[in-house]
């Protein structure tokens, strides 16, 4: 069931204010989620805001969080993009450990149902690695960029109202990268998880993954692709 | 140390793009449309219970609420059969570089308001030109 408001628990309440300091030049205003999971027993005020960060260039996929209203990662968004205040929030729809940081556990489990490795069963060549032709290989080229920071999933409303079944964009992009490769010999294995009226068919297309996408991947089509398969096999 | 329970994070400030948007443009057309159809019913049945019953429907369905109410569910249809035609052909896997997805949706957007007037006023006409 779409559900249009927030626990009772998960309500936003009014904030701290810290004003910039005296003469200083060339002021933003952020609005900041907080959630401290132990002010209620400690009653002091966590003053370092928590979130997680590595590489500052976009590429591990640590730092997305929901700014401005849309999902990005923040290392690589500039404040100059945006008008008015900055508003900041954890990625939507999760369950927060501490301010910034969500739980990603069912996320990263979802990825792991996908089977992301290579399944074979015809022996190795004993001599050299399993080779592709430059063409198959430019086809996973570009889903295998995904940097898995969540940022399509938790944009996407079908995944808000069931991730606990419906694998999210960015499980199913991974799950697709895998299929198309040519040296997997598991595709129908693959195909048979997927058909499932949740697993899969929880797309309706919206295309906000695409849209938030920060490495320009389209998770919408490689699941349009996905699904072409699964009715193309019937034929 | 107990902790406070993990609250949900907030999802309903998501911006909203063309492409939430006309998603949740194409679910509320689709439910108004099952009540434009009780109105398609209500004037077929007029019209079967004969010619007094006919011009007492027309004249109900001639205020200006209900021409609304009529253009309404005209533009529901057209921007459900659009936007239908339009998620068909991502079906079948094309249209979905943003730029394209973006420009099939504007289509579908004012597509869905001019074949609308254009359904709306054949409606007018075909219940006997009400000014």
């Amino acid at each position: 069931m779409p559900q249009f408001k927030l626990p009772e628990n998960s309500r936003v309440q009014p904030g701290k204010t810290h004003p910039a300091p005296a003469g200083a030049r060339d002021v933003r205003t952020f609005k900041v989620y907080r959630f401290d999971p132990d002010s209620g027993e400690k009653n002091e005020v966590d003053s370092t805001l928590t979130f997680r960060r590595s590489c500052r260039e976009g590429i591990c996929g640590s730092c997305a969080m929901n700014i401005d209203g849309v999902n990005t990662l923040a290392c690589i968004k500039a404040t100059s993009e945006i008008r008015g205040d900055v508003k900041i929030y954890p990625l939507p729809h999760m369950p927060v450990i501490k301010d910034l940081v969500p739980d990603l556990t069912n996320f990263y489990a979802q990825y792991a149902s996908v089977k992301p490795w290579l399944q074979t069963r015809t022996p190795a060549p004993p001599d050299r690695e399993r080779l592709q032709s430059k063409d198959d290989q430019e086809k996973i080229d570009r889903p295998s960029a995904c940097i898995l920071c969540a940022c399509c999933s938790t944009s996407c409303p079908s995944y808000w109202w069931n991730s606990d079944r419906y694998l999210g964009p960015a499980a199913l992009l991974a799950a697709y990268r895998w299929i198309i490769d040519t040296r997997d010999e598991a595709t129908g294995e693959r195909l048979d998880d997927l058909e499932d009226p949740f697993r899969l068919y929880r797309c309706h297309t919206i295309m906000n993954c695409a849209q938030a996408c920060p490495k320009d991947l389209n998770p919408a089509k490689a699941i349009a692709e996905i699904k072409k398969m699964i009715a193309e096999r019937q034929h | 140390m107990a902790q406070r329970a993990r609250p949900l994070s907030p999802f309903m400030h998501y911006r909203w793009q063309y492409t939430n948007t006309l998603s949740i443009l194409h679910r509320i057309t689709g439910v108004l449309l099952s009540f434009g159809f009780l109105l398609l019913v209500y004037w077929l049945a007029a019209a079967a219970a004969g010619a007094d019953r006919y011009a007492e429907a027309v004249a109900k369905l001639s205020s200006p609420l209900a021409q609304l109410v009529l253009f309404g569910a005209a533009f529901a249809f057209c921007y459900h059969l659009l936007n239908g035609i339009r998620h068909l052909v991502f079906d079948m896997g094309h249209g979905f570089e943003l730029q394209t997805a973006r420009r099939s949706g504007w289509a579908v957007a004012i597509g869905a308001l001019v074949l609308g007037f254009i359904v709306w006023l054949v409606i007018r006409g075909g219940m006997g030109g009400v000014a």
